[in-house]
């Protein structure tokens, strides 16, 4: 417990030294509307990454989310286009994410075969039935399916309260979310779940059944994100979401999640989410293209994960640099 | 026919034969060894990964940063070209590159104990930036004809790159299979403990899988930069799962210790051999990744339903002595049947 309220503590401190570094070399960015109203451009990284902690807490991953993203953003397209009415065609993109959740589910459930494996099978259907749907309605190249009524495009726009709506909703997820992941009996099975999911069997939980829920959760989120980036962006492409994998993982084991699961934290996830959209938005403000900004998160994995294996393996360093020295000793007598 | 049906790598033949087939069916004009030459030059890239990923899947890691590490030696190999290096120390600079590459992610594996998805998650965007940062973002273009004639055919269909990678595939394969060098990666995988206790150098080895994967990555950056004749900025994107994709079509278990870099060819040539397929028939681009996603996972599911099914069936056998012979099929079926075995 100590452990994880220090990873979250330290994540906040590194969040807002890199605001204030960032502030430093372009005094914009340290304006409190600029700060709020950036965050729509990677919120979604967010939003899919909180249930894709808990499927990494339950010992699981989901590699598909990309392009149930893309399969969501298309369907949501094409139904626009046919003209059907606005409510019906968001509850059926929603609903059409959670299948893709529940398909997933149930292939892991019935195969046996680990969730790495069957989300890469269910990331090129999904990548391909996009690209299909898309190809079929005609939206072939970068275009994508576009010409949506106001009401929807100004929707990621609107704020409430001051907060831009996405940023609203991110903060309603995580709390939900942490609620339901460090509050209630649920969250707690998907630890156990986690840990050892054969004493979880044991135990009498729903395992097959928490399978379930868990990645239809994610394919819920991933079609709200499908919904915002639509609306953000004014157009529906099967390839809205192919970009949003690796920064929702790298958010979720910044966060403090165990990638062999067992642990993790959703305020952790939430906070790295952050941290990670803002060095995107950061460095773009410094002047450092996009692709560059994507690589520098990648360090910046790279570097918060050693410095947390250093830490985790405190003792076997100073094992060996005892053993170091000892030997040094005995040569140098 | 049960060791026949264990073993992944027919499976994967018969699909081959088995696609191959329909094709000739709905046009006896492809039937042609031509055709066939066509697909391997176009898997070639495909392969080569396919084997390095095997090498890393054995020891139960993963290399998620291979696609990265396919731009990053393109990338090299062009720019010391372009500088007026000599083909041979171009191609040798991209090696050495991939090696490097791939060397650092044993690094973070194997010393600084980072598991190993997350490391080369963090890699596969830092090679990226590396890359772009490189260049500036920019295409490399104006390639010598020296580096494109390499993959031009020259005898069979085959261009000097092609066999070479058969000559990896064979020689590999080999080490592999027959040498305590090779087996080594197997007990890796299969049990880390177990194999360290036995003398294995554990830690060598993982280093060593690692490092060959990021020289079959570098091979084959060399290897599309040869054939396309010239370098973008988003050269081998995509690649990493698409190369895990084939070592699982061809049997290769990512809990380690099981698989054969020929499963891992056959698996690779399937992928492509779709894609071949699609555009023969004139069909829109669009259905490759659903046709391949739908083969995939209809691979996975009958390979996964078979194997829990012989697993079941090997529990039935070891414990049927202890049950009354009556009862036996009673008695036993419904207690494993619970059991959920990871297969893959």
């Amino acid at each position: 417990m100590t452990l994880r309220l220090n990873w979250e503590v330290t994540l906040l401190i590194i969040l807002v030294a890199e605001i204030l570094l960032f502030g430093a070399l372009n005094p914009r960015m340290l304006d409190i509307n600029m700060l709020l109203l950036s965050t729509s451009d990677f919120i979604c990284i967010g939003i899919v990454a909180l249930p894709l902690t808990l499927v990494i807490i339950s010992g699981g991953i989901d590699i598909s989310l990309g392009s149930t993203i893309g399969l969501c953003a298309i369907a949501l397209g094409v139904m626009m286009q046919a003209g059907w009415p606005l409510p019906v065609a968001l509850g059926l993109t929603l609903g059409l994410g959670m299948l893709c959740g529940l398909v997933n589910a149930a292939l892991i459930h019935y195969t046996g075969i680990s969730p790495l494996v069957i989300t890469l099978g269910t990331l090129y259907l999904y990548g391909g039935a996009a690209l299909l749907l898309s190809g079929i309605a005609g939206a072939t190249g970068y275009e994508g399916i576009g010409g949506f009524p106001e009401a929807f495009t100004n929707f990621a726009n609107y704020t409430l309260f001051g907060l831009p709506v996405p940023l609203v909703m991110f903060a309603v997820i995580t709390l939900l979310f942490w609620l339901m992941t460090h509050r209630t009996r649920f969250g707690r099975h998907v630890f156990l779940m986690g840990q050892n999911s054969r004493a979880a069997v044991y135990a009498a939980m729903p395992v097959n059944g928490m399978l379930y829920g868990l990645y239809a959760l994610v394919g819920i989120a991933s079609a709200i994100s499908a919904i915002i980036l639509v609306s953000y962006f004014g157009s529906a492409r099967s390839d809205l979401g192919r970009d949003l994998l690796m920064p929702a993982l790298t958010a979720a084991v910044l966060g403090g999640a165990n990638i062999y699961g067992g642990s993790g934290s959703i305020l952790g996830t939430a906070l790295a989410a952050l941290l990670v959209g803002y060095l995107q938005q950061g460095l773009q403000m410094v002047g450092v293209p996009n692709q560059v900004s994507s690589a520098l998160s990648g360090a910046l994995l790279i570097v918060v994960v050693i410095g947390r294996s250093v830490s985790l393996h405190r003792e076997v360093i100073r094992a060996a640099y005892r053993r170091l020295r000892g030997q040094r000793k005995l040569t140098g007598a | 026919m049960k060791k026949w049906l264990k073993s992944r790598e027919m499976s994967a033949l018969a699909a081959i034969i088995g696609l191959f087939a329909v094709l000739v069916v709905l046009n006896p004009g492809y039937f042609s060894l031509q055709t066939l030459a066509m697909i391997f030059n176009s898997a070639q890239i495909l392969i080569l990964l396919a084997m390095g990923a095997t090498l890393v899947m054995l020891t139960r890691n993963i290399d998620v940063s291979v696609g990265s590490t396919v731009g990053l030696c393109a990338i090299a190999c062009g720019v010391a070209l372009n500088a007026g290096y000599s083909l041979p120390l171009a191609m040798l600079f991209a090696l050495a590159v991939g090696g490097l590459a791939g060397f650092f992610n044993g690094v973070l594996v194997v010393w600084l104990r980072i598991p190993a998805i997350v490391a080369t998650l963090g890699t596969l965007g830092l090679y990226r930036g590396g890359m772009l940062l490189w260049t500036g973002g920019k295409w490399i273009e104006g390639l010598p004809a020296s580096l494109k004639s390499l993959s031009e055919p020259l005898i069979l269909g085959l261009s000097p790159f092609g066999m070479l990678v058969i000559a990896i595939l064979f020689l590999a394969s080999w080490l592999l299979a027959k040498t305590a060098f090779g087996r080594d990666f197997y007990a890796v995988g299969d049990n880390l403990a177990a194999a360290r206790q036995l003398g294995v150098a554990v830690n060598r080895t993982r280093f060593l899988a690692f490092t060959f994967n990021g020289l079959f990555a570098a091979l084959a950056g060399i290897l599309f930069a040869s054939q396309i004749g010239f370098v973008p900025n988003q050269t081998g994107s995509g690649l990493e799962m698409k190369a895990i994709a084939a070592c699982v079509l061809g049997g290769i278990s990512l809990l380690g210790g099981t698989g054969t870099l020929i499963g891992a060819f056959f698996g690779a040539f399937f992928l492509t051999q779709i894609d071949t397929v699609l555009v023969l028939f004139k069909l829109p681009a669009w259905w490759n990744d659903f046709i391949a996603g739908l083969v995939l996972l209809a691979v996975l599911i009958l390979d996964g339903r078979l194997r829990q099914a012989l697993v079941r069936n090997q529990r039935a056998q070891k414990y049927s002595r202890f049950v009354a012979p009556v009862s036996q099929g009673k008695n036993v079926t419904p207690f494993t049947s619970k059991k959920k075995k990871e297969v893959a």
